[in-house]
């Protein structure tokens, strides 16, 4: 479990969050081993699943097969989990094997909802995260960019 | 008894010539190695010239590898040839799951990880429209060197 932890605390996303709040999370967070060309979400489809990437390489499609990679251990696939409604908006296929945590949408759901300071914090990142991803998922490009 | 007596009667003469000649011997082969030794000072040189030569043609190769790692590796040059025909039949800015899909469908081998290789390379960069395009630069670059 303190592995875990340590695993957590060393991740961007979850920087902001106390011993407390990581020892909540550590529990709901599972490993899963990804091999090359696996399809972590679906555009459209219920969105199940969080992933945070602990290694390897991946790409997220969106509608006009607008597209971006992601390379970085603690990149995020899967935010529609948390965000309404709750249907992933792109595609997300692994390029190499690879390592994620994955955490069920609705334990993540219900752990944001159960603790406000908790859920402010994860929802601040989520925010950040959905603003610079907008672009590529309506296809409008403002100043900002991924 | 005392004298000469005492050394035949105890086979001292015997003894004496057995060290006498032992001793003979031990002298005469520390001569013989000495003798030889800039023989042996030759050799041990040779040794020590043939592996430095090896030592720095291993490091030159090394360092010619390491040139190249720095702009493409083989492998990826040999598949960009391929993939570089499917985007000029797409067309640039291309999407990247159109080439994907594309790669995939003519058969070619580990198009994930060919093109994530593509990308970490900068052959493949975004247009920052979330569509890519191929880096005609360091291709360019790449056949001048």
């Amino acid at each position: 479990m303190s592995t875990d932890i340590q695993t957590l605390k060393s991740l961007d996303f979850f920087a902001d969050l106390n011993f407390g709040e990581l020892e909540q999370i550590a529990p709901l967070m599972h490993l899963m081993k990804v091999t090359e060309g696996e399809v972590l979400t679906r555009k459209g489809e219920l969105a199940r699943t969080f992933f945070i990437i602990l290694s390897g390489n991946f790409m997220l499609s969106f509608k006009e097969e607008r597209s971006f990679t992601l390379h970085n251990k603690g990149n995020i696939i899967g935010l529609s989990t948390v965000v309404s409604p709750f249907r992933y908006t792109g595609t997300a296929i692994a390029l190499t094997d690879g390592l994620v945590l994955l955490m069920q949408g609705q334990e993540f759901l219900r752990l944001i909802q159960s603790n406000s300071a908790l859920g402010d914090k994860i929802m601040r990142k989520i925010n950040k995260i959905v603003s610079e991803r907008m672009p590529y998922m309506t296809g409008a490009w403002g100043e900002r960019r991924h | 008894m005392f004298g000469f007596e005492a050394i035949i009667a105890h086979d001292g003469v015997g003894i004496s010539v057995i060290g006498i000649s032992i001793v003979f011997v031990g002298l005469v082969l520390l001569s013989f190695a000495v003798s030889r030794i800039h023989k042996l000072i030759e050799l041990w040189d040779k040794k020590n010239t043939s592996y430095q030569r090896v030592k720095k043609s291993q490091q030159k190769d090394q360092k010619t590898l390491s040139v190249s790692d720095l702009t493409v590796p083989q492998d990826v040059r040999r598949a960009s040839r391929q993939f570089k025909l499917l985007i000029e039949w797409m067309g640039e800015p291309f999407p990247l799951p159109k080439l994907l899909d594309l790669s995939r469908k003519c058969g070619l081998s580990s198009p994930h990880s060919t093109i994530n290789e593509f990308i970490k390379c900068k052959l493949i960069i975004p247009d920052e429209n979330g569509y890519y395009i191929w880096n005609k630069q360091l291709e360019e670059k790449r056949s001048s060197t």
